[in-house]
């Protein structure tokens, strides 16, 4: 039986080995610092389909004492032949010597079988020292490939690969934290080509996580078509005694309740903001956003708030339009055509001008304040009936997502989502703005989303991500 | 775990609606699990052994059986309607046989009551068919809270079969009744209508009617001849010289016949058409149920684990020091560590008389050992040693370092000063805070006193100065 592939990532301290691994194993509580000697001890990454394992990663420490180590190798060795024999023995001869916890951990897993991934800094000087390290790792006779990573911002990658070229089979630039997904994918591949064995377990894997990352967007997207329709459909109910009436003022009534209908909104926006990112195996990101805010009693937002994230009112007529024509449609096929479309037409331009006129206001008051009733009253707020609100909530949950599915797992820093300066929702398809429409409309009205209305409107927003991708993609 | 498609249907409704928190990843390997389990056993892994599989790792005592709840209301339901349906079907027959031995009973009443049931029947099988719900407001008031949206479709076609089972009962009852009146009284049926029809034309309505059931049982089918003898007129009560008396009761197997064909069977033919269609229905419903999609998927998929359970975030190296970098002071003695200081040394150390020598990187160990050694008998003739070790800021402290200067340490005057100088990759600037930091550590971890780390001397307007001529 072939043995599953095994891949050290091996090189001199401090040069990232640890980030290479965080994001190839999408694991974002592997200890990353900026210090040498963080990584102390050897560690299996290993990737498993239904728990079989198809391939391992291994981080391990850095080199300590090559010289040293290149210096005994060439002292226990008569020839070429001997050479990964002779590496074996340094290793079983040193274990538990202090001097050489770091070679022998890193040369472990060569001696196993493993394939050498070595990994240098490409944003500082290339330098010869690392020969040494180097020639340790051709001694050990197995398949190897350099990869250049960038720490910092200065870039000597050319003359790196020139010179690692001479030492590796493969050499492969890639940029631990900002590296696109389709560049994981590609080094995995490199990774099989090692050796011939390999490669189509690499190339399955690749397969397998190419088609999580697209499921993986399918599911953000519910994640969000579920927030939305809870967020646009939340109503803050109150109901007062007697006794409580004559304490209350409605003002202060009022108040509360949009505190609290607020505050439970954020909590939402929040819980999502948690989900999608848990989705993405981030675990442990820190995020700084400004939160849900209003600039007075008659505005659900800020008007730098609608600035960035809610739509135009020519967007609103659009999708107005769309959702009335839905509507008019019916009339039509109620008279079974005789109206020749008319019912359409004009469900259309109601749905339209309704739109443009008060698409960006509140239509309909959404606090409510009954009368007193059987020595009880009962105040509400929500649903909120102005359709920009889910149209802000989406522009942040979809940037959020966007960070999210962009952020690779060795990325520490912190997470900071800036309001976007476009309406990049009007670039989505007419059929997926109605359906958005449609289904706030929907929510507004307290009317409960049938499955299939739930299903058009987390495909809608399915496509609002492809969109927005695309949108940040290829912005100037 | 109950194999009827109702129940499957609800309870599969309600335990997607208790996953709809949990995250997919969860989901999915709880799922995936389950179908490589029923692949080993040779199950097919379907809906039913799914719910089956969460209820037993769910253990004995849970108190949540949303399909049996439903089910359970509607047996109520169903039993409110069987009592309603017989009570109603006695009193009606009763009613429709009410003889008091001066009247006949017209058979044309009763025809038209079996037509209006007839189209009841009907009507209720369209209604479900339609989806109306006549008394879905009575539903309404009665549930707790509202139904969900699988119920809710669901619900015309519970209503129709609660309606035909109310109907079915009826038409039992009613029909025991009738037998039972025509045990214990002497019925006498006639018919009667006040349009000018003929005893002929009345005969064809009848034997059309009697159709099904004539080759059966030819009794129970009217002549012509009990057909124009037994019509009778309100104005005009029939003699009993010109028909006999016990003409009166020959209707009786055509009422029977008429109640049970037109009646009873309908019914029953509709009680197990809806039936049938809850059936087809829930099993529809369920294989079109998005989270039975979902499930399929996540049955069907290989769950990706990419190796992150290891966390050791919290297991960082303690980054604090305690020293400060010192000016660099005396630099007559320089040591060029693993290649620092190539091509050129910086300005302040080409002073007068420094000697540079070459350690670590790409020298062999014998050349460290040969630096130790001249620089040991340097430094004993001079009355304050000091060295500089002049390094890569970019390049960590390794072991290597460490080795050296601990023979160093042995080797050299007691009272030698080493000062470790970390370059920048560009000598004219300042190597970055973070790139001192790990050298402070490093000398915070040789022995005390021994090593400091030195920066050149900064100024506003004498940057670092490399030997090469500035422009």
């Amino acid at each position: 039986m072939t043995q599953q592939p095994l891949f050290a990532v091996v090189g001199h301290p401090n040069k990232g080995k640890s980030s290479v691994v965080a994001t190839l194993s999408q694991n974002d509580a592997i200890a990353i610092a900026l210090e040498p000697g963080t990584t102390r001890a050897r560690q299996a990454y290993p990737l498993s389909v239904d728990g079989r394992q198809l391939y391992t990663l291994v981080d391990t420490p850095g080199f300590q004492r090559p010289r040293r180590v290149l210096q005994w190798l060439e002292a226990h060795s008569l020839s070429a032949s001997d050479h990964p024999e002779t590496v074996r023995a340094f290793v079983l001869q040193h274990r538990g010597d202090d001097r050489y916890v770091d070679e022998c951990e890193l040369l472990t897993p060569i001696i196993e079988g493993a394939g050498i991934i070595y990994v240098v800094d490409g944003s500082v000087p290339y330098s010869a020292e690392h020969e040494a390290e180097m020639n340790i790792l051709r001694w050990s006779g197995r398949p190897s490939l350099a990869l250049i990573n960038s720490i910092g911002d200065d870039d000597y990658s050319d003359t790196w690969q020139s010179a690692l070229g001479q030492f590796f089979q493969v050499v492969r630039k890639f940029d631990a934290v900002r590296a696109p997904f389709e560049q994981h994918l590609s080094l995995l591949k490199a990774f099989g080509q090692l050796e011939p064995d390999w490669e189509q377990t690499l190339a399955q894997a690749t397969d397998l996580l190419a088609q999580q990352r697209h499921q993986r967007r399918h599911q953000a997207a519910s994640l969000i078509a579920r927030a939305l329709e809870d967020m646009m459909a939340y109503q803050e109910r109150r109901t007062l005694t007697l006794d409580q009436v004559a304490g209350t003022s409605d003002a202060s009534l009022a108040e509360t309740l949009r505190d609290r209908w607020y505050q439970h909104q954020r909590k939402r926006e929040q819980t999502l903001r948690v989900n999608v990112e848990h989705l993405y195996q981030h675990q442990r990101i820190q995020r700084q956003e400004a939160e849900l805010a209003w600039a007075s009693q008659h505005d659900l937002f800020s008007d730098d708030t609608r600035n960035h994230w809610a739509v135009s009112k020519k967007y609103l007529a659009g999708a107005g339009f769309g959702a009335g024509a839905m509507g008019g449609a019916g009339i039509d096929a109620a008279t079974f055509g005789s109206s020749l479309g008319a019912g359409a037409l004009v469900g259309g331009l109601i749905g339209a001008a309704g739109s443009y006129f008060y698409g960006d206001r509140l239509i309909l008051p959404a606090l409510r304040i009954g009368p007193l009733k059987d020595g009880l009253k009962s105040a509400s707020f929500g649903p909120v009936q102005d359709s920009q609100f889910g149209y802000v909530v989406l522009g942040r949950a979809v940037d959020h997502w966007w960070h999210i599915s962009h952020r690779n797992h060795a990325g520490r820093d912190l997470l900071e989502l800036e309001p976007a300066d476009q309406h990049w929702l009007e670039r989505l398809d007419k059929s997926s703005r109605r359906e958005i429409q449609k289904a706030f409309d929907r929510c507004r009205k307290q009317k409960p989303l049938s499955h299939q209305q739930r299903h058009n409107l987390a495909s809608a927003i399915e496509q609002s991500l492809a969109v927005y991708d695309d949108w940040r993609l290829n912005r100037p | 775990m109950s194999h009827n498609p109702l129940r499957l249907l609800l309870d599969f409704d309600d335990r997607i609606q208790r996953d709809r928190d949990q995250a997919p990843a969860f989901l999915h390997r709880r799922d995936r699990r389950f179908a490589l389990d029923c692949q080993q056993q040779g199950i097919r892994p379907d809906a039913a052994a799914w719910l089956q599989q969460m209820a037993r790792l769910s253990g004995p005592g849970n108190g949540r059986q949303a399909g049996k709840d439903i089910e359970q209301r509607w047996r109520r339901i169903h039993g409110g309607f069987v009592v309603a349906g017989a009570m109603f079907g006695i009193l009606m027959m009763a009613g429709l046989l009410f003889y008091d031995g001066g009247q006949r009973i017209n058979m044309t009443v009763l025809l038209a009551f079996v037509l209006l049931q007839l189209l009841l029947a009907a009507a209720t099988t369209v209604q479900a068919l339609a989806g109306w719900q006549p008394w879905g407001w009575l539903q309404r008031r009665l549930q707790k809270q509202p139904p969900g949206q699988t119920l809710a479709r669901l619900q015309p076609l519970l209503m129709a079969r609660a309606a035909h089972t109310g109907g079915t009962a009826f038409a039992t009852t009613g029909l025991l009744t009738l037998l039972v009146l025509l045990v214990v009284q002497d019925l006498a049926f006639g018919w009667s209508t006040t349009l000018d029809t003929a005893a002929q034309g009345y005969h064809a309505l009848i034997q059309a009617i009697a159709t099904p059931w004539g080759w059966l049982w030819p009794a129970a089918v009217p002549s012509q001849d009990l057909i124009e003898a037994t019509r009778f007129f309100r104005a005009a009560p029939a003699s009993p010289t010109t028909t006999p008396a016990a003409q009166w009761g020959q209707w009786w197997p055509f009422a029977v016949m008429l109640w049970l064909t037109w009646v009873l069977i309908p019914r029953l033919l509709l009680l197990a058409f809806s039936h049938w269609l809850v059936r087809h229905r829930s099993n529809d419903l369920l294989q079109r149920h998005p989270g039975m999609q979902a499930l399929a998927w996540r049955m069907e998929t290989p769950t990706l684990d990419t190796g992150n359970q290891h966390n050791d975030a919290g297991d960082l190296p303690d980054t604090s020091t305690r020293t400060t970098p010192v000016a660099l002071s005396d630099a007559r003695h320089i040591v060029c560590w693993a290649g620092a200081g190539e091509p050129e040394l910086p300005q302040p150390l080409l002073g007068d008389g420094a000697t540079a020598l070459k350690a670590g990187g790409r020298a062999s160990l014998a050349e460290d050992d040969q630096v130790l050694t001249t620089l040991a008998s340097k430094l004993a003739r001079d009355p304050s040693p000091a060295i500089v070790v002049v390094t890569r800021s970019w390049e960590p402290p390794t072991g290597e370092l460490h080795d050296f200067l601990d023979h160093a340490r042995a080797q050299w005057p007691a009272n030698t000063r080493v000062l470790i100088l970390p370059l920048a990759a560009n000598a004219n600037e300042a190597p970055a805070n973070h790139l001192i930091q790990p050298w402070l550590r490093f000398t915070e971890r040789l022995p005390t006193g021994f090593t400091q780390v030195a920066l050149l001397p900064s100024l506003p307007d004498n940057p670092y100065q490399t030997g090469a001529e500035q422009p």
